[in-house]
């Protein structure tokens, strides 16, 4: 018999790039789970602990099964209209891929492939791929659960989030990712400024207007519950984001390097930033944990549409700017129709929504050209040239601008308007989007016949699952 | 018997448990307390949204003496709770009627 070596690497796969692709899918994982959960978690009263966090674990799976099913390829696979055409026709003919399942063995690991022409071949499976985009899908609508939090039926939220990934999601990510419309008039966004974190802001304040606001009693007295917690949960996002960030040039070189980096300078500027403003502006005139927590954000928001692209300079300045704004957005744009009028729990459309735009629009002004995303030589590379993209401050001139702002101007009204249909669709299936005032007062309990801090001395067992030994007992 | 209950800042709890024992009690119930007095209450501040706490953190203490001591351990809890500023509390005393310990149904002053 002859010894046959069987290498487990087909030629196109690199096992650096797969690696370091899959560790980033479970870093932006982890920032869902447990990482906004017990974000949100912590910030709410302690009445709607458990509520937050299961739909946070529910948004999660719901999501992944969409997304196996079809919506992977209805964000990333061919266009459903066969690609071609111009203008307005080829714009809504080609806005979505063509849905299909990704679950059979060939699909799941061939090599992975976008309907947009990618500049460099991918040196993964789809199934890496995949799971990587997931995550993304999957923490979007989880952004906007802190809009709709304490009134929206437990129910009403299952069946919005997969119609919410399908025809929200998918669309957005189809058009800036994969190789729709404003990818192909050349918007960028480096990891989801737009694709998630505009969309989800604008989704959440629109759900929250459509829901109305949380109880008076609960908007009066809605003091967190745990800042421990919500600290875990904001230290896993931040860390996390280095996946988010750092897995979007899909390949382990240095661009990851740099997005990984400007990712975490931003962060800390925005961070110092609003902490400063608090201290020097607030009516308290005191540095608070959960403020330098909303600047945190604030930073890992807005440089994710430029993350590889700018440099350190810009990574400053993309932290300071946008802290600054949504500082000033909370605190006074809050204040002004329609923003005094509706009960967006969390804030979410600040520090997402507000936030994400800013980063979106920066990329044109400070994107370096120098800051080269792509630029693979020799065989292994079979695309044209480098890529990479110039702001208006590094002479790139007014075109990259103008194309950040008609992306941002469709994600902000398809995201308002589709959240709007989609939630009388789901109003009309659960006959109506809220709980009852009753439930609402109770909370966890009410709904869940669970509550984050049961108390033992009060509680006992009189039946259910495995009450055989209490049986036993008292015979 | 005498049931002397004091309210105390909650920091206080060693300096006035340490004095009591100093003095022979042998026991004490500790609970955590809150209420207001001429100190009123303080800010509180959540992702810019202000809330007025009315009710400060106390710590009640409860303990049973004998009626020839009930004097002394009064002064003593004001003595060692005091630090001089708004919000250190209250100390009162009551009669008891009765009083059984439980384990051994040993009762009145014996069961203190």
């Amino acid at each position: 018999m002859i010894a046959v070596t069987n290498i487990p690497y087909p030629s196109w796969l690199n096992t650096g790039d797969n690696t370091w692709q899959l560790v980033s899918a479970t870093f932006v994982g982890l920032m869902s789970l447990p990482g906004l959960a017990v974000l949100y978690g912590g910030v709410v009263q302690k009445k709607w602990v458990v509520n937050t966090v299961l739909m946070a674990f529910t948004g999660f799976s719901t999501v992944l099964i969409v997304w196996v099913l079809w919506g992977y390829n209805m964000g990333f696979g061919n266009p459903i209209g066969g690609g071609g055409g111009t203008g307005i026709v080829h714009f809504f003919r080609d806005m979505i891929g063509m849905p299909h399942p990704i679950t059979s063995h060939f699909a799941e690991q061939n090599q992975a492939v976008s309907g947009a022409n990618t500049l460099i071949p991918f040196h993964f499976p789809t199934a890496t791929l995949a799971y990587f985009q997931f995550v993304f899908a999957a923490i979007t609508p989880l952004l906007f659960l802190g809009s709709v939090i304490g009134r929206i039926k437990f129910k009403a939220w299952l069946i919005l989030v997969p119609l919410w990934s399908t025809f929200i999601y998918s669309v957005d990510a189809f058009l800036l990712w994969g190789g729709g419309y404003f990818a192909g008039q050349g918007a960028v966004d480096y990891s989801g400024g737009y694709v998630i974190h505009l969309s989800a802001g604008v989704s959440g304040f629109v759900a929250a207007w459509v829901l109305g606001p949380r109880l008076k009693r609960d908007r009066e007295h809605g003091v967190p519950n745990n800042l421990l917690m919500a600290a875990v949960g904001a230290g896993i996002l931040w860390l996390g984001w280095n996946g988010f960030n750092g897995g979007d040039p899909f390949y382990a070189g240095i661009d990851a390097a740099s997005a990984v980096l400007n990712t975490n300078v931003a962060t800390a500027a925005a961070l110092l930033t609003w902490l400063l403003m608090d201290m020097w502006f607030s009516s308290q005139k005191k540095p608070t944990f959960l403020g330098a927590v909303n600047g945190m954000i604030c930073g890992l928001v807005a440089i994710t549409p430029s993350a590889g692209w700018v440099n350190g300079y810009g990574a400053v300045i993309v932290g300071v700017a946008a802290s600054g704004v949504v500082w000033v957005a909370w605190n006074y744009l809050s204040k002004v129709r329609p923003f005094s009028k509706v009960d967006d729990a969390l804030g979410v459309v600040y520090t997402h929504g507000i936030a994400g735009l800013l980063g979106g629009l920066m990329v044109g002004l400070l994107a370096d050209p120098g800051m080269i995303q792509y630029g693979v030589t020799g065989k292994s590379y079979n695309g044209p040239g480098s890529f990479s993209i110039d702001g208006l401050f590094y002479g790139g001139g007014f075109h990259q601008l103008w194309e950040q702002f008609r992306a941002a101007i469709w994600v902000i009204a398809f995201s308002a308007i589709g959240t709007y249909i989609l939630l009388q669709l789901v109003k009309l299936i659960c006959r109506g989007l809220r709980e009852n005032d009753e439930t609402l007062m109770v909370g966890d309990l009410a709904i869940h016949d669970e509550e984050a801090y049961p108390r033992e001395t009060f509680a006992e067992r009189i039946g259910g699952m495995g009450s055989y030994d209490l049986e036993r007992e008292s015979s | 018997m005498k049931l002397v209950t004091a309210i105390i800042k909650p920091f206080k709890l060693d300096d006035v448990k340490d004095s009591l024992k100093k003095l022979g009690i042998q026991g004490l119930t500790v609970t955590e307390a809150q209420g207001f007095g001429r100190q009123g209450g303080h800010t509180e501040v959540y992702r810019g949204a202000e809330y007025t706490v009315d009710l400060v953190p106390k710590i009640r203490i409860d303990v049973v003496v004998d009626d020839s001591i009930a004097a002394e351990v009064v002064e003593t809890i004001v003595e060692s709770g005091r630090t001089g500023k708004i919000g250190d509390g209250k100390v009162w005393s009551v009669s008891v009627d009765e009083m059984v310990r439980i384990r051994t149904g040993e009762r009145g002053i014996e069961a203190v």
